[in-house]
C-alpha cells in the first residue's frame, strides 16, 4: 500500500495552483487535508502524476462572519470549523456535523473544502453544504465561478469540478441566530460514514416554519436534499407538527442503496424515523427552551 | 518523480533529510529517520496506530507525505518520557492500568493522549474518550486505556466490583 | 509430578504486579519484525491474483523486470528450486499441495502469483503494477453451497469435502429425539473473521554464510516456527534461528508460518539477500487465513421437566482453498455439552475446500459449541417457560457430580460452571433486573439480559505431538540477580511479567530482580507457544518447579557455607537468614559469588553456579469455566444494541495476576462483541473480498466496548501451582452472552436468528417483522436442512437368517480426525468369539471381541494420538465390511472395508 510516484509541488498562491493544474491537463490532483486522497493514493486508486499540495495557500484559510452571510476558506481545517467560536453563532449546525467527521485526528488535518469536493456520499459536510444553501467558488486560469453546492454532485467521488479547477471558497447565506438545528447521523461507530444521515435547519417565526433546508447523507449516491420534505414544512405550525406523515414525503427525494453494513429498505425505513424524531425533538427543545 | 529537502524538529532535535514526493511520513520516520516506534497498522488511517504529533497536533503519519512535515515540530511516542527516562503522565497512567498488552496500538494512543493532555486545562473524560475512538486495540478491549483517561481527566478510575 | 502445590495470594503470586513489558512498549522501544534490518536487505511485494477462480494463460514479467531497483521478479517455477512443504500446526503435510506461488491456475482472489524484490517496498509494487497476467477466468466455488454442489476446488480431490467425522445417518440418536417431550431444532451461521492483529504478517530473513539461516518472524513461538521450518524446508545442512521479540497480537494467525512468509524464505535461499516481507493491511484482508465461517444445525431434546435427553449435531465449515488446517474441528463436539448432563450426542462434521483464503485459527477455534448451545438453551428456557438460570441449573454438571466423564468420555474433576453461575447471581439480581425490563418496555426501551456457561479445555500437554510441556531455565546471576529464559512467548500476554512472579515468589527474590528472556529459538527450549490457553499453566507450573529447584540449590550451598542445617535456612526477599542467627545473614549475591567463582569452598559433588531448570508437563487438560451474564439496551428505531452492563465470573484456578487475567478476558470479550455485532470478511458471489479495508473491516472502538465486572472464583487446578488457563474464554463465552441478551430484548418482536453479524439491518428485521433485504445484503445461506425425524433407512446391523463368512483378511478404511486411516485386519471366529489383529503403519495390536451372526464386535486401546478405547461394531455381508467406531471424545467414525483374502 505505497502511492505510485508523482512529483510533487507546493504553491503559494491560488494563481500558481491553477497554472499548474491547467498545465497538467487532468494528471494533477489537489492535495488539500488528505485525509481521504492518501488512502485512495496508498490503495493506489488514485494516480496522479502531480501533486498540488494547496495546504501552504494562505488566502484559502479562515472563516469570516457577517450579516451577509458566512464565507469559509476550504483549508481550513474541520477541527477549526468546530473551534471557531463566532461559527458556532452564525451556523450551529455545521458545527454539530463537523464534529461526526471522521475522528479528532483526521480533523486535525481534514478541511472543510477537501471534503466538500471529493463528494462521499456519506459524508457530513456535503451534505450541510447542500442544506445550508451553500455556494462554492471554483476557479481556473480560464476564470472563475460559483455554483450552488447542491448542483455539484454527479454520483459518489463525482462533481462537477473540472481537473483544472480548484475550490476556493464556500460561501454560506445568512440563517437567523436562533434557528434550529437538525442534526442526526446514525453509523456504527463514531468516525465511520453514515449508514443513515440527516441534517437541517430550520427557521420558525410566529410558532410556524419559515425557512427550512435539509439534506440527507448516505442515502443515495450523492447528498440529497430533501426538497419535497422542506416544502411540505413551510408555514406549518409547529405545535401541531405531524412529522411522521412528513416522513414518507423527506425520503420521497433519497435512492438508498444496499452495501454490506445496511440495506437500502433499512436506510429508508430507519430515515424515516430518524426524521420524525429529530425534527420531533428538536422543536421540541426549541419550545421548551 | 520529485526529491524534497525536508527539516524538521524531530522529539526536540533538528532532523535534516530528504524524501521522494510520495513517501508517507510514517515510512519517512521509520525508516530514514529511526522512529520506529511509529507504528503502522493500516496505512489508511483507521486504526491510529501511526498517529504523532504535528506541531501540536495528534495527526495520522499515514495520511501525510513528510513532505509536508517540513519546516515543522514532530514529536513521536519516542520523544515523550523526560531525558532521564521518567514516564510522560499518560505512559505512567497507562502502565498504572495495565492499558496495554500487545503494545502495537499503543504509541499512537500514549500521542494522542498526551497531545490533548498537555495543556494546562485538562479536558474531560468525554472528550478524551471521543479522540480515542480513533484509535483500534485489538488486544486490551479498552478497559485499562478507558481507566487511564479517567485518571488523566482528573477523575475516579471508576473501576468496579 | 502431578501432584497439586496450593498457593494462596503471595508476595507476588496473585499481585497486580506493573508488567515487565511495558517501559519498552509505553516509549516506542519495542522491537517487532519491521524494526528489523540488515545491511543490503532488500524488500519483497506480492503480484496477487485480481479473481477467485482461473486458469493462468501467460505471465509478462519483462516490464517489470526492467525497472529500476528491482532485484528479482520470481514466479512458482522459479522458487519450485527451493523445495518447501507447507504444513498444519501439527507439522503434519496437507491434504492437497500448496504451493508458495500459484502455479498454473489460481484458487482465490488475493493469491500469490509473483514475487517481486526490490530496493524498497515503493519501487516492489511499482514493479507489481506492471506484471500483466492473463487469466481464463472460471466460475468459483465461494460459500459452503456452492462446495456442496459446484466444482472441485482441487482437481484430482474425490469431492469438496477437505475431513470429514462422525456419522451421517444416526439410528440411535433419532430414536432418543424421537421420544423426546421437546424437541428444539436451530441453525447458526457463523460469519467469516480477519484475527485482524493490530500487527500484520511479516518476516526477515537473512541466510548466513552457506550454513544458517537468520529468522525474524511475528510469530506465536520462535521454537515452533524453528521447527516447523526445519521440517517444511528439509534442509539439514542449515541451522535455523527464529526470534520475535515483540509481536503485535496475533489471535491464531500466526500460528505457523504460511505461503507468503515460506516463499519469501525460499526467495531469500535463491537470491542470497536478506529479504523483508511486511504484509500490509490490504493483503492482511485478502491473503492472511481467516476464520470460522461455520453452519451448525442442531437438534435437541428435552424430557417435560427442560432435562436433556439427547443432541445431535451436523456441522460445515467453509475451509478455503489452502487452509493451515484442513480438519473438521472435531473440538466442536468434543466440548459442546461436556459441561451438562446430557445422555447421549452424536454428530457429523464437515470441513469443505473453495475459492476463498484458506481459514487458520482464532482464538477459540471451537468456540461455536457455546454459541449454538447456550443460544438453543435459552430458546428451550423461553419455549418450556423455564427461566434461563434455572434451565442451566437443571443440567449443569456440579462439583458434587464430580468426578464424572461427558458424553465423549472426557474426565471431569474439578469443573465449575455450576458454581460460576451462582456467584455470578450473587452480583447480578435477576428479579430486579427483569422488573427494571417491564418498567422500561412500558417506556418503549427494550432491555435483554443474556446468561451463559461453559468450560474450556485449557493447558493441553501430551495428547499430541506438538502441544508439549513449558521449560524454564532459571539461574542466580553471581550478580544475584536472576535470570530466566523460557519457551513461552507472549504476543501481548505479558508472560515476562506473570512468569516473574512465579519464580520471584517461588524462589524468594525481589520481582524487580527476575528478567525474563523469550523469543529466541537459541534460548530456552521447544514449546508450541500460546495455543489453547496454556502458557500460564505450563510456563507457570515449569517456573514454580524450575524455582523450587534453584532455591533448594542454594539454601545447600548457603547451609553449607554458613555450617548450618539447610532446614534453618531460608531466603525471603533475596536475603539468606538462618534460623535464631541473624547474624549469619547473607546476601543471595555473597552466595552466589562463590558458587560461580570459589570451586574449593563448595560442598562434595556440587555443581558450581546456581542454575536449575524443569521441563513441566501437566495434567492432559486442565479445565476453566465460567458464567457471564450481559445486560443490553436495543434501539428499536434503529437496530443498534448498546451494552450496558457485562460480568464475567470465571474460576481460572489460582490467578498469577488479575490485571493480567482480566486483561485477557476483556480482549476476548471485545472481540466476541466484533463478531456478535460488527466484524464480517465475507465475499461477494464471484468470490471477491468485501471488506479490504478497516473502512469495511469493523473492529470494535472504545465506544462498543463497556467496563467490564469480574467475579474470580479460583478453584485451584491439578496443575503444579493450581493455574488454569484463561486466553480463549472471553472469545468463547462472550458471543452466546451477548447474542442471549439481544434476543431477550427483542423477544416481544420474534426470534433473533443465530446469524451473525447482527447488524442493524438483520435487527431491524426481527423488529418489523419483515425482510429488509435487497439485491446485495443477500439473505443469510440457507444451511441443511435436516428433517426433524429421519426416516432411518436400514444401514443398521441386523442379524441376517444366515451366518456371513468372517475369516480372512480384511482392508479398511477408517474416516478418523487425522483423515482417512488405512488398515489390514486378519479375523477369526470360533462359536462367539471373534479374535483378530489390526496391522498398520504404527505396529500389529492383536483383539478379542464376539461375533452375533454377522455383527462383529470389539475394543481395542490406543495411545496415539492420545489414549483412548477404540468400540469396533462392524457388519460383514458378503465381501464388504461396514460400520462405526466409536473413538470416546473423537465421536464415531465411520469405517468401510472389503475381503483381501
Amino acid at each position: 500500500m505505497k502511492p505510485a510516484p508523482f512529483d510533487y509541488v507546493r504553491p503559494d498562491t491560488i494563481e500558481e495552483a491553477c497554472a499548474v493544474l491547467a498545465e497538467a491537463g487532468g494528471g494533477a490532483q489537489v492535495l488539500a487535508g488528505g485525509q481521504t486522497l492518501m488512502p485512495l493514493l496508498a490503495l493506489r486508486m488514485s494516480q496522479p502524476f502531480i501533486m498540488v499540495d494547496i495546504n501552504r495557500i494562505a488566502v484559502l484559510k479562515g472563516i469570516v462572519t457577517g450579516p451577509e452571510g458566512t464565507r469559509i476558506g476550504p483549508m481550513t481545517r474541520q477541527n477549526e470549523v468546530i473551534a471557531d467560536a463566532a461559527l458556532a453563532r452564525a451556523l450551529p449546525m455545521l458545527v454539530t456535523a463537523a464534529r461526526h467527521v471522521g475522528h479528532h485526528q483526521t480533523r486535525n488535518r481534514g478541511t472543510i473544502g477537501g471534503s466538500i469536493a471529493l463528494g462521499e456520499p456519506a459524508a457530513e459536510m456535503p451534505a450541510a453544504a447542500v442544506a445550508l444553501g451553500a455556494s462554492v467558488t471554483l476557479r481556473s486560469v480560464r476564470g472563475s465561478r460559483t455554483i450552488k453546492a447542491e448542483d455539484m454532485y454527479l454520483g459518489p467521488y463525482a462533481t462537477v469540478l473540472e481537473p483544472d479547477e480548484l475550490l476556493t471558497e464556500i460561501s454560506y447565506p445568512a440563517w437567523p441566530v436562533d434557528s434550529i438545528t437538525i442534526f442526526r447521523e446514525i453509523a456504527q461507530r463514531p468516525g465511520d460514514f453514515a449508514l443513515v444521515g440527516l441534517v437541517g435547519t430550520v427557521v420558525v417565526e410566529n410558532g410556524r416554519i419559515a425557512r427550512a433546508g435539509l439534506a440527507w447523507f448516505g442515502m443515495g449516491p450523492t447528498p440529497i436534499r430533501a426538497r419535497q420534505a422542506e416544502a411540505a414544512l413551510l408555514g406549518q405550525d409547529i405545535a401541531r407538527l405531524d412529522g411522521r406523515g412528513l416522513a414518507e414525503l423527506a425520503v420521497a427525494d433519497t435512492a438508498p442503496f444496499d452495501d454490506h453494513h445496511a440495506s437500502a429498505e433499512y436506510r429508508r425505513t430507519v430515515g424515516r424515523r430518524i426524521f420524525a424524531r429529530t425534527l420531533t425533538e428538536a422543536l421540541n427543545v426549541r419550545q421548551a427552551g | 518523480m520529485s526529491e524534497h529537502k525536508i527539516e524538521m524538529v524531530l522529539n526536540g532535535h533538528s532532523h535534516r533529510g530528504a524524501a521522494e514526493g510520495r513517501r508517507t511520513l510514517c515510512d519517512y520516520l521509520r525508516q530514514d529517520a529511526g522512529c520506529t516506534g511509529v507504528h503502522v497498522g493500516c496505512e489508511h488511517g483507521v486504526c491510529g496506530a501511526c498517529t504523532v504529533r504535528v506541531d501540536g497536533q495528534a495527526v495520522r503519519s499515514c495520511l501525510m507525505l513528510a513532505v509536508q512535515a517540513d519546516g515543522c515540530t514532530v514529536t513521536t511516542v519516542e520523544g515523550l518520557a523526560a531525558a532521564d527516562g521518567t514516564l510522560h503522565p499518560v505512559q505512567q497512567a497507562m502502565q498504572d492500568e495495565f492499558a496495554l498488552q500487545c503494545g502495537f496500538c499503543t504509541p499512537g494512543v500514549v500521542i494522542t493522549l498526551a497531545t490533548l493532555t498537555d495543556v494546562p486545562e485538562k479536558p474531560s473524560e468525554a472528550a478524551l474518550l471521543a479522540a480515542m475512538s480513533g484509535h483500534i486495540c485489538r488486544c486490551t478491549g479498552y478497559q485499562g486505556i478507558r481507566r487511564a483517561i479517567r485518571r488523566l481527566a482528573g477523575e475516579a478510575t471508576g473501576e468496579r466490583a | 509430578m502431578n501432584e497439586t502445590t496450593p498457593i494462596a495470594a503471595g508476595r507476588f503470586i496473585g499481585q497486580r504486579m506493573p508488567r515487565k513489558e511495558d517501559p519498552r512498549l509505553l516509549t516506542g522501544r519495542g522491537t517487532f519484525v519491521d524494526d528489523i534490518s540488515f545491511p543490503g536487505m532488500l524488500h519483497v511485494a506480492f503480484v496477487r491474483s485480481p479473481i477467485a477462480r482461473g486458469k493462468i494463460t501467460g505471465i509478462d514479467l519483462s516490464v517489470a523486470r526492467g525497472m529500476p531497483g528491482v532485484h528479482a521478479v520470481y514466479t512458482a517455477a522459479d522458487l519450485a528450486k527451493i523445495k518447501v512443504t507447507p504444513l498444519s500446526f501439527f507439522l503434519t503435510p496437507s491434504e492437497v499441495e500448496v504451493p508458495l506461488l500459484a502455479t498454473d491456475h489460481v484458487a482465490y482472489a488475493g493469491d500469490p502469483v509473483v514475487l517481486i524484490v526490490a530496493d524498497d517496498r515503493y519501487l516492489a509494487e511499482d514493479a507489481a503494477s506492471v506484471v500483466t497476467v492473463d487469466y481464463e477466468e472460471e466460475d468459483p466455488v465461494v460459500s459452503l453451497a456452492d462446495a456442496r454442489n459446484g466444482a472441485l476446488v482441487h482437481p484430482g480431490t474425490e469431492s469438496n469435502v477437505s475431513a470429514a467425522m462422525g456419522l451421517d445417518e444416526d439410528e440411535d440418536g433419532e430414536a432418543l429425539l424421537a421420544g423426546a417431550a421437546h424437541l428444539i431444532n436451530r441453525t447458526v451461521i457463523h460469519q467469516r473473521i480477519s484475527q485482524s492483529p493490530m500487527e500484520t504478517r511479516g518476516i526477515v530473513v537473512s541466510k548466513q554464510g552457506a550454513g544458517e539461516l537468520l529468522v525474524h518472524i511475528t510469530c506465536q513461538s520462535p521454537h515452533m516456527i524453528a521447527r516447523y521450518l526445519t521440517i517444511a524446508l528439509g534442509m539439514p545442512e542449515y541451522s535455523i534461528r527464529v526470534l520475535a521479540k515483540d509481536v503485535g497480537g496475533s489471535f491464531g494467525l500466526k500460528n505457523t508460518p504460511w505461503r507468503e512468509e515460506l516463499a519469501v524464505i525460499a526467495a531469500a535461499l535463491l537470491l542470497g539477500r536478506p529479504l523483508k516481507w511486511i504484509e500490509d493491511r490490504l493483503e492482511n484482508l485478502i491473503s492472511a487465513n481467516q476464520a470460522r465461517e461455520q453452519e451448525m444445525t442442531m437438534r435437541v431434546g428435552f424430557d417435560g421437566q427442560g432435562k436433556l435427553l439427547a443432541a445431535r449435531g451436523e456441522y460445515s465449515s467453509n475451509n478455503g482453498a489452502y487452509p493451515q488446517g484442513a480438519d473438521a474441528n472435531v473440538a466442536v463436539h468434543m466440548f459442546m455439552w461436556a459441561a451438562y448432563k446430557i445422555p447421549y450426542y452424536s454428530f457429523y462434521t464437515q470441513g469443505w475446500y473453495s475459492n476463498t483464503v484458506g481459514l487458520a485459527a482464532y482464538r477459540g477455534p471451537w468456540a461455536l459449541e457455546s454459541l449454538i448451545r447456550e443460544a438453543m438453551l435459552d430458546i428451550a428456557a423461553r419455549q418450556l417457560g423455564i427461566d434461563p438460570v434455572e434451565i442451566r441449573r437443571r443440567n449443569l454438571v456440579t462439583l458434587a457430580d464430580q468426578p464424572t466423564a461427558t458424553t465423549m468420555g472426557i474426565p471431569l474433576e474439578d469443573i465449575t460452571p455450576a458454581e460460576c453461575l451462582e456467584k455470578l447471581l450473587t452480583v447480578l439480581d435477576i428479579d430486579a433486573f427483569r422488573r427494571e425490563q417491564a418498567a422500561a418496555r412500558q417506556e418503549g426501551r427494550h432491555l435483554g439480559l443474556g446468561i451463559a456457561t461453559y468450560i474450556e479445555p485449557t493447558g493441553s500437554a501430551g495428547s499430541m505431538p506438538v502441544m508439549t510441556g513449558e521449560l524454564a531455565q532459571l539461574r542466580v546471576e553471581p550478580t544475584g540477580k536472576v535470570t530466566a529464559t523460557m519457551s513461552t512467548h507472549s504476543q501481548g500476554h505479558g508472560t515476562q511479567t506473570t512468569m516473574a512472579q512465579v519464580i520471584a515468589d517461588r524462589l524468594g527474590v525481589p520481582y524487580e530482580d527476575v528478567t525474563v528472556f523469550e523469543g529466541d529459538s537459541a534460548h530456552g527450549g521447544f514449546g508450541p507457544g500460546a495455543a489453547g490457553s496454556r502458557q500460564g499453566v505450563i510456563g507457570g507450573g515449569a517456573s514454580l518447579k524450575a524455582a523450587g529447584l534453584l532455591q533448594q540449590k542454594v539454601k545447600t550451598l548457603a547451609a553449607h557455607l554458613l555450617n548450618a542445617n539447610v532446614e534453618d535456612v531460608s531466603l525471603e526477599g533475596g536475603v539468606i537468614h538462618v534460623a535464631g542467627s541473624p547474624e549469619m545473614t547473607r546476601s543471595l549475591r555473597q552466595i552466589a559469588e562463590i558458587a560461580y567463582g570459589e570451586p574449593a569452598r563448595l560442598p562434595p559433588g556440587f555443581e558450581a553456579g546456581l542454575e536449575a531448570q524443569y521441563r513441566y508437563t501437566p495434567p492432559p487438560m486442565t479445565f476453566t469455566s465460567a458464567a457471564h451474564g450481559c445486560i443490553v439496551e436495543v434501539d428499536i428505531e434503529t437496530g443498534f444494541v448498546k451494552i450496558l452492563r457485562w460480568i464475567s465470573s470465571e474460576d481460572c484456578g489460582n490467578v498469577i495476576n488479575p490485571a493480567v487475567v482480566e486483561g485477557q478476558i476483556a480482549g476476548g470479550l471485545a472481540q466476541a462483541i466484533g463478531m456478535v455485532l460488527l466484524e464480517e470478511a465475507g465475499y461477494d458471489a464471484r468470490g471477491n473480498p468485501i471488506a479490504v479495508t478497516f473502512k469495511d473491516y469493523l473492529l470494535p472502538a472504545i465506544s462498543d466496548v463497556p467496563d467490564f465486572e469480574y467475579v474470580h472464583a479460583s478453584t485451584p487446578s491439578q496443575s503444579e501451582g493450581g493455574f488454569r488457563g484463561v486466553g480463549e474464554g472471553g472469545a468463547i463465552i462472550g458471543p452466546p452472552t451477548l447474542f442471549n441478551a439481544i434476543a431477550d430484548a427483542l423477544s416481544p418482536f420474534g426470534e433473533v436468528p443465530l446469524t451473525l453479524p447482527l447488524t442493524p439491518t438483520r435487527l431491524l428485521e426481527v423488529i418489523e417483522g419483515r425482510s429488509m433485504t435487497s439485491v446485495a445484503h443477500a439473505p443469510a445461506p440457507v444451511a441443511p436442512v435436516v428433517t426433524e425425524v429421519a426416516p432411518a433407512p436400514v444401514a443398521a446391523p441386523a442379524p441376517p437368517a444366515a451366518p456371513a463368512r468372517v475369516d480372512g483378511l480384511w482392508k479398511m478404511v477408517m474416516a478418523s480426525p487425522m483423515g482417512g486411516q488405512e488398515m489390514k485386519g486378519r479375523l477369526a471366529t470360533e462359536g462367539t468369539t471373534l479374535t483378530g489383529t489390526l496391522l498398520s503403519d504404527q505396529g500389529n495390536q492383536d483383539f478379542a471381541g464376539s461375533i452375533e451372526g454377522n455383527r462383529l464386535k470389539w475394543e481395542m486401546k490406543v495411545t496415539k494420538p492420545v489414549s483412548l478405547t477404540l468400540k469396533y461394531d462392524l457388519v460383514v455381508e458378503g465381501d464388504s465390511i461396514s460400520g462405526k467406531v466409536k473413538m470416546g471424545m473423537f465421536g464415531t467414525a465411520k469405517l468401510t472395508g472389503e475381503r483381501l483374502e
